[in-house]
């Protein structure tokens, strides 16, 4: 097998709505400009805000705040190492920051590789790093008063 | 003997979403304590001396820089220097730019 490649790495932030058809194509025109080198898997996750609190109260929107710089910065780390450990062949993330009203989409991240492995794992494993080690801190709007998130919602529903 | 350096050796201290709310300012210079005893400022020296209230609820850092007190962070929080995750006791250096970070919510 020869020696992997660094994986491509798209970042992007959005003060706007993010649209994750558009960015999906456009990661796909430039990753599979060629067909015959085209990665055969690309694993997406797509991620929107819920339409109510931690509390269960109805969201009126949440507000994104990072750290201009380090975030990007971080966020290309995270995909470069995950990328690297999964021998993929490109790594995108697009992330909203700003205000973002329930239902709009807040991330999108795509793997593209030679097997759906590499591309489910990788997707999977980055999607968690950035939510731990991505510079991002949401905080929730309800009834006119804001909240910052104290931490991450759980990766499964918990069992009844 | 170097003449001394006439910039003051200062760090831009950063702070964000609560944190910020909680100190009540985003950015700062910071005159980073004369190291008489050769002894380099740290993250955590320089977050003693700041005295903000994290979380919100719990009472300010003492401001008094003795080694016995406070020998960590407060729970969650985080520290980077030059846009960089950094360990809290990392020495500092005049021009850093140091942000005490929140717990992250992404994605």
């Amino acid at each position: 097998m020869p020696l992997s490649p660094s994986p491509t790495i798209r970042i992007s932030l959005h003060p706007q709505p993010l649209l994750p058809g558009a960015l999906l194509e456009a990661w796909q025109a430039q990753e599979a400009a060629d067909p015959a080198t085209a990665p055969a898997a690309t694993s997406v996750f797509i991620g929107r805000v819920r339409r109510t609190t931690a509390a269960g109260l109805p969201l009126d929107g949440l507000e994104l705040e990072h750290y201009p710089g380090m975030t990007e910065a971080e966020l290309a780390r995270l995909a470069t190492d995950c990328g690297h450990r999964h021998q993929v062949r490109a790594v995108g993330v697009g992330h909203r920051v700003g205000m973002v009203a329930p239902g709009e989409a807040i991330v999108v991240v795509a793997v593209m590789a030679d097997r759906r492995g590499p591309a489910q794992r990788c997707c999977q494993e980055l999607l968690e790093a950035l939510k731990h080690d991505a510079p991002f801190w949401k905080r929730e709007w309800s009834a006119g008063a804001g909240a910052w998130v104290a931490g991450n919602t759980p990766l499964e529903e918990p069992l009844a | 003997m170097p003449p001394p350096d006439p910039a003051p050796a200062t760090v831009c201290v950063r702070l964000f979403a609560s944190l910020r709310e909680a100190a009540g300012w985003s950015e700062r210079l910071v005159p980073l304590p004369a190291s008489a005893d050769q002894i380099p400022c740290t993250p955590l020296l320089l977050w003693r001396t700041l005295e903000i209230a994290f979380p919100p609820s719990s009472p300010a850092a003492p401001g008094a820089l003795s080694a016995s007190s406070a020998p960590s962070l407060p729970a969650g929080l985080r520290v980077a220097i030059n846009q960089r995750f950094a360990a809290p006791d990392t020495p500092l250096k005049p021009g850093d730019e140091l942000a005490f970070l929140p717990p992250i919510t992404g994605g």
